[in-house]
């Protein structure tokens, strides 16, 4: 399980009072299977998720993944917590599907013949071995982010943290990752201005101005967020 | 070949004998084809390297489309370095310095286009890995990201020429360079993030 206590996130800001806090004192344990975190652009969302893989600590408060400290036991962390970014393009950091999902294999496998049939199986495994030395570039949106989710499930982890997994994709490759996400084992935890991915989830977190402001069943919180926004 | 591709290029699939060659035989001929030109400074074997490279690169059984084609800024280069040799009075080097250049990014395309990214890194982490107090690992991993970084900048570079043009800017330079480096920052902290999250690049004993 995940469990934020009294976290505060502020950073340096160049207008007074000197800082800016995107974070406000938030506690909350992340133990379903499927949540949701929904909240305006600057919301605090990405924050939120940010905390959850250790790429950045708390100001103030401390973030347990189960029962590591991200601030003190990040490696371990980072094991646990996969992380997908919006755009892919920042994620896939070698030129094909293929050498990046083997770049995700090399702390664990190390023979080379090995690394890469187990890199085929991942890819084959969501549909991907078709295009597997296929350029990046050359894929389309929904093919490029699932090579990104595939570079991150083959790390193994048992929590999936996605930042907007379908705010790039058009409707067919939307529905096409919003399906894979549902049929994972794993743990997901997705931040998305997607309501529709939102409602599947078993508990929905609406973060207004670095707050909690509703929390709890989908078609609840997701009436807030409207309320909020209307 | 894609216009971001158009430096040094990337890896595309085949079976000629220089895609089924290991890696070290590939380091070792591009050692063959570069060394002699660079150190003896004379036009016939710049020449001569030239044309054994265009040819193993030929024997790739790749298009020559992509694995010849210059990009305009090489060619400027090239131009400018000729044009300099001459300029200092010494015109004899106005082949060969241009020419050895360019000898050096056709050999370093033929590894690149023939040998998968994930190969070339265990090579150089194998190499790398000899070097007392070097991390072999993030050795490799540093290049095989800055491999990626090249056709990423490139394409920035190119994206935003075009925005520039469409705003009628083309011949500003501030307006073209500043978002290319504003972006390349930010795909320097997206990299790094991504690398983090997937636990890579920490040292071997965090791991």
């Amino acid at each position: 399980m995940i469990a934020l206590h009294g976290v505060t996130v502020a950073v340096p800001a160049l207008t007074p009072p000197g800082t800016k806090t995107l974070l406000d004192g938030v506690s909350i344990d992340l133990a379903e299977h499927r949540i949701a975190l929904i909240g305006a652009n600057g919301s605090g969302k990405s924050t939120l998720l940010r905390l959850l893989n250790g790429l950045i600590v708390p100001t103030q408060g401390r973030v347990d993944v189960e029962g590591h400290d991200t601030r003190r036991d990040a490696a371990a962390v980072r094991r646990l917590v996969g992380f997908t970014f919006t755009d892919p393009l920042s994620q896939l950091v070698l030129p094909t599907p293929l050498d990046d999902v083997e770049l995700s294999l090399r702390s664990r496998v190390r023979d080379r013949e090995a690394r890469q049939a187990q890199a085929r199986a991942w890819l084959a495994r969501y549909g991907l071995a078709d295009v597997a030395e296929r350029s990046i570039y050359d894929l389309s949106g929904g093919e490029r982010q699932l090579a990104a989710l595939v570079s991150v499930l083959a790390v193994q982890p048992s929590v999936l943290v996605c930042d907007e997994p379908t705010t790039l994709l058009d409707l067919r490759n939307r529905n096409l990752v919003a399906q894979v996400l549902a049929d994972l084992p794993h743990q997901v935890i997705i931040a998305t201005h997607d309501l529709e991915l939102a409602a599947q989830s078993e508990r929905v977190i609406v973060i207004d101005a670095g707050r909690v402001v509703a929390d709890g069943d989908p078609e609840t919180a997701i009436a807030a967020y409207r309320a909020l926004l209307a | 070949m894609r216009p971001t591709d158009a430096l040094l290029g990337s890896y595309r699939p085949g079976t000629s004998p220089w895609h089924r060659v290991g890696v070290g035989w590939k380091y070792l001929a591009v050692l063959v084809l570069t060394l002699p030109a660079l150190f003896v400074q004379e036009p016939w074997v710049t020449a001569s390297a030239l044309a054994l490279t265009v040819g193993c690169l030929l024997l790739t059984g790749l298009p020559a489309r992509v694995t010849l084609a210059l990009s305009w800024g090489l060619l400027v280069l090239l131009a400018v370095l000729a044009a300099f040799q001459v300029l200092i009075g010494q015109p004899a080097l106005a082949f060969v310095v241009p020419g050895n250049v360019l000898l050096a990014v056709l050999a370093a395309r033929l590894i690149i286009v023939t040998t998968r990214p994930a190969v070339l890194i265990d090579a150089l982490v194998s190499a790398a890995d000899r070097v007392p107090f070097v991390d072999g690992e993030r050795f490799g991993l540093s290049v095989g990201v800055m491999l990626r970084s090249i056709p990423y900048l490139m394409g920035a570079f190119y994206d935003v020429r075009d925005a520039a043009r469409a705003r009628g800017l083309e011949r500003h330079w501030i307006a073209r360079l500043t978002p290319v480096v504003v972006r390349a920052v930010g795909f320097a902290q997206a990299t790094g993030d991504a690398l983090a999250a997937r636990g890579l690049g920490e040292r071997s004993s965090d791991r």
